[in-house]
């Protein structure tokens, strides 16, 4: 009766919503009646010949020609020598660079620069992180590939920043600028790097200028979007105090805003080299001069020990740069490290000490002869030779860790998960699913979304993708369900229990430096199994951000509230599903999201090694040269993340972007 | 010199240096076109109902004379701390005029503008607003730097200002080394270090602890009696506004409800909103001779003699212990007689 007397009072609304109306009730009618379409029409329908724009493979090919013309005539027209000119540019730096680093400071010298810069940045840890890189590329025997893609990231790194830190400036200046921008960098995260390969090599054509662009696209939004956070942070009152004692605009930049912002900007420097170095394996695809992408790629099918060598050297090289300039960002902190007058006299000559011993180490380097790249002593061989025997024995059909472990596990993945979801998705009616997906769509996240969904996946049909569209959509459904199964009990444990997140953090943290394809190597071998491999990388990429949100998520929850929980009774349990679980409801939607693109970016990037569907066409067109089907299929891989992307952003209004 | 000013309240030394008139601010879209219109009148929950506008200062008119410390109190959100800045237009007004030393601050171009604020004013923030990166001696001296003054000629003046906040010896330190009592003397060193004509002090102690709270009101009062700026001081304390102002105004929901002396607001309190406020304030505290006082007498005269600024507190044990009426002096002048039961009628708070 006090209930009835409460909901009966005016401008009190007791949302009341039965069981039967939730919404993942109503998601799973929706899959329940599309599987009764399935299993009743019991006829294939996939998506009709009659609406597919099949000239649109020819006119995309007609790009290559002009631009293949444009190159041959003696007076191209503006375009192309503006393309032409960024592209040799670029060519021209990187190989400076290269040459910098390889045959002008030799080994010796180049060695001692890392070291000793490291050192003086970052202190004694840093350095000896760095000097250590440098020997496990020694000992590796991939020096020589190794300062070819350092030099390629240096160039794109500071190129990214080059363009990133000035936008990101206006950015954290100007709210319109900043809603302008952000869709454009949400739109460069989304895209994975494999839809953009295509139209990037016929521009700039392969080599350096083509790999840097492609890395550039992937690690300027980080730039921009932490520049601006950083100048964002600076507390209100001091922007407001040197207003109000009459600085000008570019004054409140340089004296104010900008040495404030300082430490955010140095994490600025640090996440772009990481998502710089996540790039280094596919913009080896795509740069025909060495560096550690090409043995990765080439030596998956024809030497898989040098492919995991050099995966290694990638992982050195990530963890190395991202510990040092973590190193570098903290120490000089000029808030924290306060340097008097005599220390920044000492600062100034140990910097110069640094810059002569370098100097000096390159002159002896030069006059003992020690060549430009380290080559004498490597434990290459012997590496090789166990890496081989370990990838030996997992392939061999007689051990146990294949029949017992790997095998059949692969077979269930794929048997009773992958191919009945796929067969599912392709021979359903094309209209059932696209109804159903567009319904899903709606339910979870609106109209808007809905309504994208079925504009994406009717481009993803108009341009006769939409088989290999499901094949890969089914992979993504898989990956991004045990993905998030494993993030969400992990993070939630992370959150509750402090040695569960103390034994996560270095997992993650190592899991995340990792370039995307590095991922997919050893499971070439360990799961030889058709999609497996991609599934398995993919997962593993993506679970560790669902961790991390999640674990923030549940550990974010206001602790009076939880206090109040307990005061009131609940055990652990109740306060952790009524209480913590249902407020971070937000950040676990969040990892969602953000769980399902990078799942999509490794599975696409899986077609190279056998995943199939939309990678592989990818895949195929770049080593064929075949422009037109390369696009479509990069085409239909955007479309298919863009829906992905707006459906699990759900009705937030705006999504925290970056993935650092 | 500031107990002379607030004793006769309206004794002003030349024209007013701040002169605000009819200010408004409102936030949101079409802000300007609300002012003028029956809306503006709106309570504020009914005007964002009906406009989306919130509107923060109201109608706000004040002049500030050389030297006065003007005390804009209020609680949270009821528009004081805009108030304050839309003297210097950190945030623009949405109607009305400001002068600041007799120049029109509204119509000022951005170099105007720049100059006023490097050389008129000088602003004291609540979280203070020091530069983390820089040393003590550089915070104090980064008014001067955005002015362009050589390095040894600022240098040399924040040591003197310094001197004057008496933290000479953490010139070197940087602020998060400092309490934050220490760092908001910092602030007030950068604020006095450009030599301004007006002082804008934004609740600068509220983020301090009680007793730090009120050694700072006594370094302002000492400021202040050393060298005479004119202040606008802007605070939800009652006791603290009531200390340092010479006058008050009370606002409330954008508007002034009361401006005047602390003795007329805690004597005669405007409406029931400001009676509420001062209800707790000792009366005997507040109240001069100058309030209580009547019309003397035939041979009144030769009682004891008082000034007329004096408190009724401080005039309790002259009054007690004298058989004759207590004669209040202004400049020489007997202006008015207290007798024992004037006091107590004070003191019991009733009219």
């Amino acid at each position: 009766m006090a209930a009835s007397s409460i909901a009966a009072r005016p401008g009190i609304v007791l949302e009341h919503r039965p069981w039967w109306r939730s919404r993942m009730t109503i998601v799973a009618a929706i899959v329940g009646a599309m599987v009764i379409c399935h299993l009743t029409l019991s006829r294939t329908l996939s998506w009709p010949d009659s609406l597919v724009w099949h000239s649109l493979t020819h006119y995309l090919d007609n790009i290559q020609n002009w631009l293949a013309a444009e190159s041959a005539k003696t007076d191209p027209n503006f375009a192309y020598r503006l393309i032409h000119w960024i592209s040799s540019g670029l060519d021209a730096l990187v190989r400076w660079l290269y040459h910098l680093l390889s045959s002008w400071l030799t080994w010796p010298g180049t060695t001692l620069l890392g070291g000793l810069l490291a050192w003086r940045f970052g202190g004694r840890r840093a350095a000896v992180i760095m000097v250590g890189s440098f020997a496990s590329f020694a000992a590796l025997g991939l020096w020589d590939d190794s300062m070819q893609t350092l030099a390629l990231m240096l160039v794109a790194v500071a190129l990214s920043l080059l363009v990133g830190v000035p936008l990101g400036i206006v950015a954290g200046r100007s709210d319109r600028f900043n809603g302008l921008i952000t869709p454009v960098l949400d739109a460069m995260q989304i895209v994975p790097a494999f839809a953009y390969l295509m139209p990037v090599v016929i521009f700039f054509s392969v080599g350096p200028a083509a790999a840097v662009i492609t890395t550039m696209v992937y690690s300027v939004p980080p730039a921009v979007r932490i520049t601006a956070l950083g100048i964002r942070s600076v507390p209100a009152n001091t922007v407001e105090a040197a207003l109000a004692l009459g600085s000008t605009k570019r004054q409140l930049l340089w004296k104010v805003q900008l040495p404030l912002a300082r430490r955010l900007l140095l994490l600025s420097v640090n996440q772009t080299i990481l998502f710089a170095l996540s790039m280094v394996v596919i913009a080896g695809l795509i740069n025909t001069e060495g560096g550690l992408g090409a043995p990765v790629t080439n030596g998956l099918n024809s030497d898989p020990a040098l492919a995991i060598l050099a995966g290694v050297a990638i992982v050195v090289m990530a963890i190395a740069l991202d510990r040092v300039t973590e190193a570098i960002a903290e120490r000089t902190d000029t808030a924290k490290r306060h340097l008097d007058v005599a220390g920044r006299k000492r600062a100034r000559l140990a910097t110069g000490a640094v810059f002569l011993s370098i100097a000096v180490a390159a002159i002896l380097g030069h006059l003992l002869s020690a060549g430009s790249a380290y080559t004498r002593w490597t434990a290459q061989d012997w590496l090789r030779t166990q890496v081989q025997n370990a990838l030996d024995y997992v392939q061999k059909p007689t051990t146990f860790l294949f029949k017992d472990i790997t095998n059949p596990v692969g077979n269930f993945l794929v048997a009773h998960m992958l191919q009945p979801l796929d067969t599912f998705l392709v021979e359903t009616p094309w209209f059932i699913t696209l109804a159903g997906l567009a319904a899903i769509a709606f339910v979870l996240s609106g109209l808007r979304p809905a309504t994208t969904t079925i504009l994406m996946f009717a481009l993803i049909g108009a341009i006769g993708e939409w088989q290999d569209a499901m094949d890969t959509f089914s992979q993504v459904l898989v990956a991004t369900a045990i993905a998030v199964a494993i993030g969400i009990v992990l993070g939630v444990l992370a959150a509750e229990i402090p040695w569960v997140s103390r034994a996560i953090r270095p997992v993650n943290d190592v899991l995340q430096t990792l370039p995307q394809l590095v991922y997919v190597i050893p499971f070439v071998y360990i799961f030889p199994i058709s999609y497996v491999p991609g599934l398995i990388a993919s997962v593993l990429y993506a679970f560790p951000v669902v961790v991390r949100l999640v674990e923030r998520g549940v550990r974010d929850v206001a602790p009076e509230t939880v206090e109040a929980a307990g005061a009131f009774g609940a055990t652990r349990l109740q306060t952790l599903v009524k209480v913590k679980i249902p407020l971070a409801r937000d950040a676990i939607m969040l990892g969602i999201n953000q769980g399902i693109i990078m799942v999509l970016a490794v599975v696409v990037i899986a077609g190279l090694v056998g995943s199939g569907a939309l990678g592989y066409a990818v895949a195929a067109g770049l080593q064929r040269g075949q422009f037109g089907i390369g696009v479509v299929a990069s085409i239909a891989i955007l479309a298919m993340g863009i829906a992905l992307d707006r459906v699990t952003r759900g009705n937030r209004s705006a999504a925290k972007g970056g993935r650092s | 010199m500031r107990q002379s000013a607030s004793s006769n309240g309206h004794r002003h030394s030349g024209p007013p240096l701040i002169k605000a008139d009819g200010i408004w601010k409102i936030f949101g879209r079409n802000a300007d076109k609300v002012v003028g219109t029956p809306d503006a009148d709106l309570p504020r929950s009914e005007l964002r109902a009906k406009t989306g506008c919130v509107a923060a200062v109201r109608d706000v008119s004040f002049d500030v004379y050389p030297g006065e410390v003007f005390v804009v109190m209020g609680l949270s959100g009821s528009g004081k701390s805009t108030l304050v800045r839309t003297l210097i237009r950190l945030i623009e007004p949405t109607a009305g005029r400001i002068e600041l030393d007799g120049r029109d601050v509204t119509a000022a171009s951005h170099d105007e503008l720049l100059q006023l604020r490097r050389h008129t004013s000088s602003m004291v923030f609540q979280h203070f607003g020091l530069l983390a990166h820089r040393t003590v001696l550089d915070n104090v001296a980064f008014g001067l730097e955005v002015q362009g003054v050589s390095k040894a000629q600022r240098h040399a003046r924040a040591g003197e200002v310094l001197k004057l906040v008496g933290l000479e010896d953490a010139a070197s330190q940087f602020p998060s080394e400092l309490s934050g009592g220490m760092q908001q003397r910092v602030g007030l060193a950068r604020a006095f270090a450009v030599d301004p004509k007006v002082l804008l002090y934004d609740e600068p102690f509220s983020a301090l602890d009680p007793l730090i709270r009120r050694d700072m009101q006594d370094e302002v009062i000492r400021l202040q009696e050393e060298t005479g700026k004119t202040t606008v001081f802007i605070t939800h304390d009652l006791p603290e506004a009531l200390r340092l102002g010479d006058r008050i105004a009370i606002m409330r929901d954008g508007r002034i409800v009361q401006l005047g002396t602390p003795e007329e607001l805690v004597g005669s309190p405007a409406d029931e909103y400001v009676e509420n406020f001062v209800r707790d304030i000792p009366r005997s505290h507040v109240l001069t001779l100058r309030w209580i006082m009547r019309e003397a007498r035939a041979g009144e005269e030769d009682g004891p003699r008082l000034d007329v600024a004096t408190t009724v507190r401080n005039a309790v044990p002259v009054i007690a212990s004298s058989e004759r009426p207590c004669c209040a002096v202004d400049d020489g002048r007997i202006v008015g007689v207290v007798d024992k039961d004037a006091v107590l009628t004070a003191i019991a708070g009733e009219e």
